[in-house]
């Protein structure tokens, strides 16, 4: 076979909208070589609780026993820190679930995300604003001190930072 | 209308019989970033990889390249997940993790497809269906032997971690707790975490228990995550440092945290919070929602309507006997907000390190009005509802 040909190819995507009754529609759809496979979330604003969780998963060789019911196992689950343990160990990390975990989490990150969103929009556009800006945003919450390149001792962001106590 | 979209693209040619190639792409309302990498067919080895920011958010973002380049001549095996979490995702940037995953993961499949291939060189007829039967066979029996390439990538081990902006100062409402004065009292740091009890600590309980001891408070309590300590245990630990040493077990429930004492049972898995709350209360023991709103207020309260008031209304709330909103992992604004849903529920309020390091004991913890000895009094003391959460390290700060 030419090697131009694929062997393998993969798209996810993951959206969230906001609907009118203050509740956050968050879907994973995922389709690839062997999968196709959709997640949707429902969460409520301001706690951020899923309400409703509901999807389908097709794969070559993999069969999930009971969709529904681990579905049901996530109503009620705060969309925020700690999250992903509670996700994992609840639906667990078996080979033909690891898939729809996965999903469930990229569901549940779009919702934060999109919420980051907001914050990220209010960014200024000069590099020496910008430096300001996120600045600020290490040393009001100190816990993004060193979590990634960006906020790493060395990096322009935390010169006038002190790390966590 | 949509108010966030993330779309990942991630295809795996072979480049040639020992060579796999990968390109992927990410791109979301906030970053648009790629990745290329080689693969070798046979080893699983990196042989080089390449990232690009199409757009990206701080001016900063740019050095997280580097670590990308640290994956270079690494295996792609059951390990990644982890490795990529401590190095790539911590150190790096989440967002290229989090692509690098689901690149490693396309790469265990598309090995697959081409051995299906090698395979149907001999036997044209062999279908996709029947040489999976055959591999799942084989894995089966080379799994029992203990030496099977398992090489599925967790995903999910790199997933981002909240992102946390905004916080503002509303320390007032912790120290206006704390400062209720009737004297030194009894003071317990309720919440630690001890390795290796819990794995993600980095500190002994006999180092603990010292500098606890070292920095004056009156006594720990050792939490450590789903796990038992046994009452000799503590004991042996209480009696050896001459100082009191009380146990409790920090549970992973549905809703979160929850501190628990006087509770007997080993629970792995996670509980929901109406089970937990029945087999706190066969024991007689107490329930404390540990730091009850970290990472709650990581966006604007105004833009997502929350108040303490609305807060207080959460069903779990009417489950716990106490809320922890004094804790030494979350900000001051979650902690004051804590308060405030406590003083909203009429709860009694705790406080307590969370510390994973020596360092860490005795940033907050919990001051009784009288002195405790054992267990049995500690509980008493809890249901008591006669206590407050103090800055413990900030208060002999002062003093000194
Ligand atoms: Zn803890």
């Amino acid at each position: 076979m030419p090697a131009n040909i694929l062997k393998f190819s993969l798209n996810r995507c993951t959206c969230v909208e906001r609907l009118e009754d203050n509740t956050l529609r968050s879907v994973c759809t995922l389709r690839d070589t062997f999968t196709s496979a959709s997640v949707e979330i429902v969460s409520r604003l301001p706690d951020l609780e899923i309400v409703s969780a509901q999807g389908q998963f097709h794969h070559e060789w993999l069969k999930l026993p009971d969709i529904d019911g681990i579905f049901l196992k996530l109503k009620g689950i705060r969309i925020g820190a700690g999250m992903l343990k509670i996700i994992s160990g609840l639906i667990g990390q078996r080979e033909e679930l690891r898939q729809l975990t996965y999903m469930v989490e990229e569901c549940c990150q779009a919702v934060i995300i999109s919420l980051t969103r907001d914050i990220l929009v209010q960014a200024p556009e000069s590099e020496e604003a910008k430096l300001e800006f996120f600045s600020n945003m290490v040393r009001e919450n100190i816990r993004l001190y060193n979590r990634c390149a960006a906020f790493a001792p060395g990096s322009r962001l935390v010169e006038h930072s002190q790390p966590p106590k | 209308m949509l108010t966030f979209a993330r779309n990942k693209l991630v295809s795996v040619a072979a480049l040639d019989p020992e060579t796999l190639s990968i390109h992927a792409v990410l791109d979301d309302d906030a970053y648009g970033l790629e990745i290329d990498l080689r693969v070798s067919i046979e080893e699983r080895k990196i042989l080089d990889i390449f990232g690009k920011w199409n757009r990206w958010t701080t001016p900063e973002c740019y050095r997280a390249i580097p670590f990308l380049q640290e994956i270079k001549g690494e295996l792609i095996d059951e390990t990644m997940g982890e490795r990529v979490a401590k190095n790539l995702a911590r150190k790096g940037c989440r967002h290229f993790a989090n692509l690098f995953l689901e690149c490693c993961d396309a790469a265990t499949q598309a090995l697959r497809v081409i051995r299906w291939e090698n395979e149907k060189v001999a036997r044209p007829a062999l279908s996709f269906e029947q040489f999976l039967k055959e591999e799942g066979g084989r894995e089966k029996t080379v799994k029992t032997t203990n030496t099977s390439p398992k090489i599925t990538v967790p995903l999910s081990s790199c997933q981002p971690q909240i992102e946390s902006h905004g916080a503002e100062d509303n320390r007032k409402d912790g120290v206006a707790r704390a400062s209720q004065d009737r004297g030194q009292g009894f003071i317990i740091d309720l919440h630690t975490h001890t390795f290796p009890a819990s794995s993600c600590s980095s500190v002994c309980a006999d180092e603990l228990i010292e500098q606890a001891r070292l920095i004056g408070l009156n006594g720990i309590c050792l939490t450590d995550h789903n796990h038992v300590w046994s009452l000799a245990q503590v004991e042996a630990l209480s009696q050896k440092h001459g100082f009191p040493v009380f146990r409790g077990n920090e549970i992973t429930t549905t809703q979160g945290d929850m501190l628990v004492f006087g509770l007997e049972k080993d629970i792995r898995a996670i509980i929901s919070i109406e089970d937990l709350r029945g087999e706190v209360d066969a024991a007689g023991g107490f329930m404390i929602a540990a730091h009850p709103f970290r990472g709650f207020l990581a966006f604007n309260t105004v833009q997502l309507g929350l108040t303490a008031r609305k807060a207080a209304q959460r069903p779990l709330f009417q489950l716990v006997d106490a809320l922890e909103v004094l804790n030494g992992k979350v900000t001051d604004k979650e902690n004051g907000f804590s308060s405030s849903v406590a003083d909203a529920l009429r709860l009694p309020a705790t406080g307590g390190s969370d510390a994973h390091q020596a360092c860490e004991v005795g940033i907050y913890a919990t001051r009784f009005f009288a002195e405790i000895g054992c267990e049995e009094q500690l509980i008493r003391a809890l249901k008591s509802r006669d206590y407050v959460p103090v800055a413990f390290r900030s208060q002999i700060r002062q003093t000194a």
